[in-house]
């Protein structure tokens, strides 16, 4: 962000129009700030400690993973290269849940996102009843804990067989329709619909307009919202759990709580091998699209 | 325009207003009908009446689970709301390695809640045992801390990044003007900034209200209830009700608990919003 | 730059649920966007997607396995029925502890198990109304006692036993030659205190110590909730003349608490830190060599024998010094029936009862549970468990000693074990008290009695 850059200016601009007794308290200013720094980077140490010593863990034996050993590092006798990696992939056919759980994020997120920005719109331009009702039942359905419609949500998936990754993605629109038909609603209600009457008297049908003009406007919306889906049907535990059909599909999170206590053992070490597997992408595609995360948390809270 | 739109409903609205329906509404309903009723699989169904709810407010474990919630949402909100916009106090001040700084307090919200309680029980265990006190399933009160930790340590980057947005938006020439009057940091905090940002505290109390509240994940990982369901919230108490008592009178009480507590989540999230609207006609 | 891509990969996502209609087929999604996922999930259903066209029967199996430490062989089994009759046999093992959650939630799917397994009368009486009833089935007949099938009120065969077992002290020889006993030396359960203590006050001379950690984590505390818990209240029966009750008395719990402390304090960690203590770590412990002691079961002799030879181990009663202990065996019975799904279809039930019968009639299902799970099943055809520690079953019961039968399957609620097993923890890590696990055995038994039969 230009943050850097602003304050910068403002504190060179102060400095030319006042005199030393300012630049004094610029210096000390800086001083201050770089105490902060210097803190804040600690702190940022301890921050990041609990995912350097899974790391760590992750490349130890089995049995020197212990409540007193675990903040040892490897020594040349406990120290497992990547055999817990290659384990813990081979024994829960990590690598399938992987994919799984890749594509069940990529589809669902890509449904909700084409299907609830259309049916914003729709809510947006049209006064009717439905338009109405969808709108207040998406605002109803935010508030609505998972636990209240878990028994029932599994049995229907079950009875209309979406329960695969493949079609998983329905359920996931159903129940995440609500944010994201809200957040659309709340951008579309700015948009000044002038530039949509232009484009009808090009001769543009709805759909046209859809894809070539509207949603080149949405794309801040979409992308925060995106954002948000995408964190959390990755991370979703309890649905898939009950909905997949786990004689055959496992996501990733279904695979970690399965280390706990099933063939009979915790299997720490794989656990641990598995927890940065699955760590490692979500990191990496947050320091690239970075920008992109940080506006949509914003973007996310001035509508939620 | 309005018309030709309208004609188009099957394409924008039906796909949602199906998934919507079998994701949402139909469950939904069907959620409140068996309530009523007692069943082991939804094929053998018998109706009720009330004695489930009557069952959910004599059953203490779930009496428990709520004041352990209640108090849970309480301190976390606090505390996670209070740390971050400490935080993001620091991280506007153009001070070096900002970026960094907050990439790093960010990173821990993309990891799962599943994921977060294991590293964590590790973690906590450790240093329990090395400081020779109970480990977390041994003690409800290092459970709530282990929570609040967890909690804290997952939540904060994302306020924080609210925050910083929300002070970000408050012009400098206040401040300014304010220090040319003679305000002391303090006055400029309670005075200028806190208000300004006002709408940035409420959604972010908010979101971290309702996410403590309902609370899952992170707290089936990292204490799973331990020790004797001292450290249960609400939606791991409805869970287990469901699906680890069996007996098919339990379905319905889990049932029954479940709409007790989207009620519950109803009446805070009103409250919510009332402050929030109070909020909005001050501002 | 990275704008570019990412609407590049949204608009070619869009266009691709665009051409597979919004959500509305399945299949077609699963070949257009993702043909590495659905590649993966060809090869997961396997050899069971394969034999589903065959006209073998139109039947399948869904086996909702209990014992996480059979699943492997039950994997393999399942396969080779699979690859001789083309039946599709699908295995899925609950984790430790999760049995109950795991059929809960997939006895609600259309596509249920067809064989899963109930603890005994407690367990039967929540899925009574889902048995089909096997009288007159050959796996029924093949029993070598009627007593090993669950008969439901109406008299019709809801269970059949498919294992036995037993369970006690295991006991390394070698440790406890070293140590200066022999087995023959513990014949009560003041003899075990004695040696167990001495172990422990020559602990770091020996280097080894008397007991393997007496694992509070949920997947090894059913060795001191259930299995251990069972001895209070086989004697409390034993003496009262029943075979369950309402209300239990806790007549034994002393004794209980006697073995337990004896436990935990003769033990290779401190108290406080067995909370966190799996069931990997106990039987580690043994492997290697730091426990002379180690209560746990036959099923555990497939994992041990690959270190210690037969000679090397033995298996001795539980003592906790109630009722004739000269003459007390070990712990044997069942606590694993199977019953089949009523609700399934036809079809699937005549393949289900199929499949159940070839486990234990033919030679590679009989050869597989008798070595590679090391069971001894309850039919006329089984083979000889290769299993040390059955053998060492037999022994004691032809030289006159009475085998402790399995009364924890009497016990009211899954819900009644785990609180006893918190308890059980926090007096362990010394949060708690003895009077909480009191509380927690005698008081929740009526309470828990009460709510699983109204």
């Amino acid at each position: 962000m230009s943050m850097n850059s602003q304050i910068k200016t403002n504190v060179n601009a102060l400095a030319q129009q006042q005199e030393s007794k300012e630049q004094a308290r610029a210096r000390r200013t800086e001083n201050v700030n770089t105490v902060i720094s210097v803190i804040l980077g600690l702190v940022c140490l301890v921050y990041i400690y609990p995912i350097f010593m899974i790391v760590v863990n992750s490349l130890k034996v089995e049995s020197a993973i212990s409540t007193s050993t675990a903040f040892n590092l490897p020594t040349a006798a406990t120290f497992a290269g990547i055999t817990n990696y290659i384990y813990g992939i081979t024994q829960m056919d990590f690598l399938k849940s992987f994919l799984y759980s890749l594509f069940i994020t990529v589809s669902s997120v890509v449904l909700i996102i084409l299907c609830c920005s259309m049916c914003a719109w729709y809510i947006t331009r049209v006064n009717s009843p439905l338009a109405k009702a969808m709108y207040y039942l998406c605002v109803f359905s935010m508030v609505v804990p998972f636990q209240m419609v878990m028994f029932t949500l599994a049995k229907t998936a079950d009875t209309l067989k979406l329960n695969t990754p493949f079609n998983i993605c329905i359920i996931y629109l159903g129940f995440g329709a609500g944010l994201a038909v809200f957040m659309f609603t709340g951008f579309m209600k700015s948009m000044p619909i002038e530039i949509e009457e232009a484009a009808m008297i090009d001769g543009y049908n709805p759909l046209q307009m859809f894809f070539k003009v509207i949603m080149p406007i949405t794309k801040p919306t979409t992308i925060s919202t995106a954002i948000l889906e995408t964190m959390w049907v990755w991370n979703d535990y309890l649905l898939p759990t009950l909905v997949l059909d786990i004689k055959k599909y496992r996501t990733i999170p279904m695979d970690i709580q399965y280390f706990r206590g099933s063939y009979g053992s915790v299997q720490m070490a794989p656990m641990m091998a598995c927890i940065v597997i699955t760590i490692i992408p979500v990191i990496l595609l947050y320091l690239f699209c970075q920008k992109y995360i940080i506006e949509g948390v914003v973007a996310g809270a001035v509508k939620g | 325009m309005e018309k030709s739109i309208r004609k188009y409903w099957p394409v924008f609205v039906l796909p949602t207003l199906v998934a919507f329906t079998i994701g949402f509404l139909w469950p939904f309903v069907w959620g409140i009908y068996l309530s009523f009723c007692k069943f082991q699989t939804v094929n053998k169904v018998s109706f009720i009446g009330i004695s489930n709810y009557l069952r959910v407010f004599s059953d203490d474990t779930f009496i428990h689970a709520f004041g352990f919630t209640a108090l849970f949402t309480v301190v976390s909100t606090l505390s996670i709301n209070i740390i971050a916009f400490f935080i993001a106090m620091l991280l506007t001040r153009g001070i070096k390695g900002t970026n960094i700084f907050r990439t790093v307090f960010f990173m821990p919200n993309l990891i799962g809640g599943i994921v977060l309680g294991y590293i964590w029980q590790i973690l906590l265990d450790c240093l329990l045992s090395r400081w020779g006190k109970p480990l977390l399933a041994l003690d409800a009160r290092s459970g709530f801390l282990g929570l609040l930790i967890l909690m804290s340590w997952q939540q904060v980057g994302y306020m924080m990044i609210i925050y910083i947005a929300g002070l970000q938006n408050v012009s400098p020439d206040l401040i300014e003007a304010a220090e040319i009057d003679g305000a002391t940091p303090w006055q400029i905090l309670t005075k200028i900034k806190i208000p300004m940002v006002m709408p940035s505290i409420t959604i972010c109390s908010f979101l971290t209200l309702t996410n403590s509240f309902k609370l899952f994940d992170q707290n089936l990982s990292l204490t799973g209830g331990e020790p004797a369901k001292a450290s249960q919230m609400l939606a791991l108490n409805i869970y287990e009700t469901y699906y680890a008592r069996s007996g098919a009178q339990w379905k319905g009480i889990g049932q029954a608990k479940a709409v007790v507590f989207f009620l519950l989540v109803v009446v805070i999230s009103l409250i919510q919003l009332h402050a929030t609207r109070s909020k909005e006609v001050q501002a | 730059m990275k704008k570019k891509l990412i609407s590049a990969l949204l608009s070619t996502a869009m266009v691709a649920t665009l051409i597979t209609g919004c959500g509305s087929s399945s299949g077609a999604a699963n070949d257009t966007a993702a043909p590495a996922a659905s590649e993966a999930a060809e090869k997961t259903e396997g050899a069971a997607s394969e034999a589903a066209t065959p006209a073998a029967g139109a039947g399948k199996v869904y086996y909702l396995n209990f014992k996480p430490e059979a699943d492997a062989a039950w994997q393999s089994l399942a396969k080779a029925y699979t690859d001789e009759t083309g039946t599709p046999v699908t295995v899925v093992t609950a984790a430790s502890g999760e049995y109950e959650t795991t059929l809960q939630s997939e006895m609600a799917k259309s596509d249920a198990p067809t064989l899963f397994q109930v603890n005994g009368p407690v367990g039967l009486a929540n899925w009574a109304d889902y048995c089909y009833d096997l009288s007159g089935t050959d796996i029924f007949s093949n029993l070598t006692s009627e007593d090993y099938a669950l008969k439901n009120a109406d008299g019709g065969v809801a269970g059949i036993a498919y294992v036995i077992e037993s369970y006690g002290i295991i006991t390394n020889k070698t440790l406890l030659d070293k140590a200066g006993y022999k087995v023959e030396d513990i014949k009560s359960f003041d003899d075990l205190k004695k040696v167990a203590e001495d172990i422990t006050a020559r602990k770091d001379e020996l280097g080894f110590a008397a007991f393997a950690s007496t694992g509070m984590d949920s997947s090894s505390d059913w060795r001191f909730k259930t299995h251990l818990a069972n001895l209070p209240i086989y004697f409390e029966y034993q003496a009262d003349g029943i075979t369950s009750t309402d209300a239990i008395k806790g007549t034994y719990l002393d004794n209980y608490k006697n073995i337990f402390d004896l436990y935990i304090n003769n033990s290779t960690c401190e108290p406080k830190e067995l909370s966190a203590k799996t069931a990997d770590d106990a039987r580690n412990e043994f492997l290697d060599g730091k426990a002379v002691f180690y209560q746990n079961g036959s099923w555990e002799y497939s994992s041990l024998s690959e270190k210690y030879s037969d000679d090397e181990l033995a298996m001795i009663p539980i003592y906790i010094g109630a009722g004739d202990e000269a003459n007390q065996g070990l712990c044997t019975g069942t606590e694993n029936y199977w019953c089949v799904n009523a609700e399934a279809s036809e079809d699937d039930i005549a393949a289900t009862i199929d499949f159940m019968n070839w486990c234990v009639t033919s030679e590679t299902g009989t050869k597989a549970m008798a070595e590679e799970m090391g069971f001894t099943i309850p039919f006329k055809t089984a083979v000889t468990s290769p299993n040390a520690f059955v053998k060492q079953d037999q022994a004691y019961t032809e030289a006159g000693r009475t085998p402790v039968s399995w009364n924890f399957t009497t016990m009211p609620s899954e819900e009644w074990k785990n609180a006893l097993g918190s308890a059980l923890t926090a007096y362990a890590a010394g949060t708690g008290d003895w009077d909480a696990v009191k509380s927690a055995f005698v008081d929740n038994w009526a309470t828990e009695y009460k709510l699983a039969n109204e």
